[in-house]
């Protein structure tokens, strides 16, 4: 850059502007290298580490990620985010898809049911959790409203049953993320050439097959930024379990996140739970940072 | 019975008025071009055509069927957008082979009937590749493909060549004007283009605000206007409209108009029957840049020609013809003359005015005075022609 020439307070002022922006982010910069980046590698020491209760910084080499691995709980809990990431993931997105045709076919009432699918995003995890805790549960919400109605043989009490409870959470997390995926496939549809539609229905295409060959395949990245959100959202998925089922009944919900939580806090396992939480973050990263290195590389779709 | 017959044709959106009764009627092989400024209906009469907006009011017959209520997949008809609305998704022998494959025409058939259109429109080594990969002209290419290939009964075209850049597009318009006369297809086409409506149409049809102005042939509708409207937005340079004085001078009805501080009185030679009822009264009268020339280059043979002197206030060469402006009737005119004159701006000048093209309008309603025996060719079924 050439710079005008200028008298000596000129140049003070450039070089104040030249440093102002780098003042100002500096403290939030500095907060977040150590809160964030310092913690993580001081975690991912702890794993490594004699850790109880407390921190201790006696080098243990592995031992405490082969006790992570011989764990029966820690292999429930893979088992768990397994199945319920796969349910949710896949719920949603097929959900959150037809929901998104089904409107977009110019109802009326558009408007207003955009707006009340979208409502449950609003809900933080723990109020979804709490809700459906109450709903599902036997002794207040639905079985029981359907036993004073007169339907006495009416049960449902997977929230109880150690085989089911898992299934109790896909659906609470379901019904809370479908309607944002929905919003998002909504956008995707409506960025759809109408005159790319008047071609496929002269060419003769049935409305059915006009979705499945001509307006999913161009919903592509849209699919792609669901599956990355829902992803990040199921391993996210602590708070929701917590308020729900709280890893019960037993360890049936028993989740990544619940597991590093009851060894770090309650179980006094702290290198247990740095070796869970340093494997959580390794499959986060996997997951998103291919993601967003393919976005931020082509800002084209 | 005509082959594509739009009798009466009206189009509500809610309370909006959009088409107001249309009223066309074409024969197989016609090549019909709309044309009208933006918003005027266009798109719309051609989607309702093609069956993608329902009729409100009228009757739409293709080959003496009525098509009113047909699916647009059942109307043999194709359509070429504006967009192209290629399929990203699939090849481009894909996109031409989709509506084929719809109506479940055998793979090997289909191919073949693939190759063909690609080979009509030169786009066989494109045949594998998806259409984010062409240029827009090879995805106009592919668009026109599409439509080709099922060897409709009519072919519709909505501005086609408005996202082409101006060479592309004269290159596209001559290929499809010799696609339509080797095929020798019907075609309704859409543009705001001037000289493609020109260039490429037997029939014109001008719309204004949902209505049909003329519908006659390009030569028709450029010489002999139905009204002052199609008369200013056919042909470009524009018709110089200008207001007259129509009187009686020794026994000949002139058009009496003022040129700066002078006047010049141009004898009225067409439409003089119908003139003659609008003595001692004031018209608009037009005549196109191409009939006001130098007096060397005018054309003495076919024409009326009336000479007059007037100040030449500016010159601009397009380098085929020499646009000379000066003031007639309080209004700046074009004439078109030889490209080599030496005209100076401020120099006055002969300027030779050829009669027997100037056309009179009714100041206030605006519409042509003409003789009776030439009706006026809003009827579908009539047509006239001048040339
Ligand atoms: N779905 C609709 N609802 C209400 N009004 C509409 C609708 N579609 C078109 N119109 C109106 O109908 C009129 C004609 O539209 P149309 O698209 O046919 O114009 P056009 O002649 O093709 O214009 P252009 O040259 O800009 O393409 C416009 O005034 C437009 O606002
Ligand atoms: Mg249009």
């Amino acid at each position: 850059m050439s710079k005008p020439p200028s008298s000596r307070g000129a140049g003070a002022r450039e070089r104040l502007q030249h440093w102002l922006p780098k003042l100002v982010l500096s403290p939030s910069f500095v907060l977040v290298l150590f809160f964030v980046y310092g913690f993580i590698l001081w975690t991912s020491y702890i794993s490594f580490s004699d850790s109880g209760m407390l921190p201790d910084y006696t080098w243990a080499g592995t031992r405490q990620w082969s006790r992570l691995w011989s764990s029966w709980t820690w292999g429930i809990a893979l088992h768990n985010i397994w199945v319920f990431g796969l349910l949710y993931i896949v719920s949603c997105t097929l959900l959150g898809l037809l929901l998104a045709i089904l409107l977009d076919q110019r109802i009326r009432a558009e408007g207003t049911l955009r707006t009340i699918y979208l409502y449950p995003m609003a809900l933080s995890f723990i109020v979804t959790g709490t809700a459906w805790q109450w709903f599902l549960n036997p002794g207040l919400g639905l079985e029981r409203t359907m036993h004073s109605l007169g339907w006495e043989s009416f049960s449902f009490n997977w929230l109880i049953d150690a085989n089911m409870a898992i299934y109790t959470v896909v659906i609470a997390a379901v019904w809370q993320a479908t309607g944002f995926i929905m919003a998002m496939f909504l956008a995707g549809l409506r960025g759809i050439d109408g005159e790319m539609i008047k071609a496929a229905q002269i060419d003769g295409a049935p409305t059915w097959k006009i979705y499945l060959r001509i307006v999913i395949p161009q919903l592509r990245p849209v699919f792609l930024s669901a599956i990355v959100v829902l992803a990040h959202l199921a391993i996210k998925s602590f708070d929701l379990i917590v308020a729900m089922t709280g890893g019960g009944p037993g360890n049936a919900t028993a989740v990544p996140a619940t597991f590093m939580y009851s060894y770090a806090f309650s179980r006094n396992e702290m290198g247990i739970a740095a070796a869970s939480a340093v494997f959580m973050l390794a499959v986060i990263a996997a997951l998103i940072i291919p993601y967003l290195y393919s976005e931020l590389r082509e800002p084209r779709s | 019975m005509s082959f594509l017959h739009i009798h009466n044709i009206h189009k509500r959106f809610g309370e909006t008025h959009v088409l107001k009764g249309i009223d066309i009627a074409i024969e197989k092989g016609d090549f019909l071009v709309l044309v009208g400024p933006s918003g005027c209906g266009k798109s719309t009469l051609l989607n309702m055509i093609a069956g993608l907006d329902d009729i409100s009011e009228g009757e739409l017959r293709l080959d003496g069927e009525r098509i009113n209520d047909l699916h647009p997949s059942r109307r043999d008809i194709a359509m070429v957008f504006q967009s192209y609305a290629l399929y990203p998704s699939m090849t481009v022998a894909g996109n031409i082979g989709f509506g084929l494959e719809m109506r479940k025409v055998p793979k090997a058939e289909r191919r073949a009937a693939v190759q063909r259109a690609a080979e009509l429109l030169q786009i066989e080594n494109l045949l594998d590749r998806k259409p984010g990969q062409l240029s827009g002209g090879q995805r106009q290419r592919v668009a026109m493909g599409r439509a080709l290939v099922r060897e409709p009964q009519l072919f519709l075209f909505d501005e086609p060549l408005s996202n082409l850049d101006a060479k592309l597009r004269v290159d596209m318009r001559t290929e499809i004007k010799q696609l339509h006369q080797r095929l020798g297809t019907t075609i309704v086409y859409v543009t705001h283009d001037q000289i493609e409506a020109m260039t490429l149409a037997t029939r014109i049809a001008v719309m204004r605000g949902g209505e049909l102005q003329q519908l006659g042939t390009p030569q028709a509708v450029y010489d002999d206007p139905n009204n002052l409207f199609v008369a200013g937005f056919m042909g470009s340079p524009s018709m110089n409209l200008v207001t007259a004085r129509i009187e009686r001078l020794g026994g000949e009805l002139v058009a009496r108009l003022t040129a700066g501080s002078d006047e010049v009185v141009l004898p009225v030679v067409r439409d003089r029957a119908a003139l003659e009822a609008w003595c001692d009264r004031e018209v608009i009268v037009g005549l196109r840049p191409e009939a006001i020339t130098d007096p060397s280059s005018a054309n003495r043979q076919d024409g009326v020609i009336h000479e007059a002197e007037l100040a030449v206030d500016l010159v601009e060469p397009t380098g085929a013809d020499l646009y000379v402006v000066t003031q007639l009737g309080g209004r700046s005119i074009n004439a078109r003359m030889r490209p080599g004159s030496t005209l100076e701006p401020g120099q006055r000048a002969r300027f030779a005015f050829d009669v027997s093209r100037m056309v009179a309008f009714e100041p206030d309603s605006e519409h042509r005075i003409r003789n009776p025996e030439t009706v006026a060719p809003s009827e579908p079924a009539v047509v006239t022609s001048i040339s």
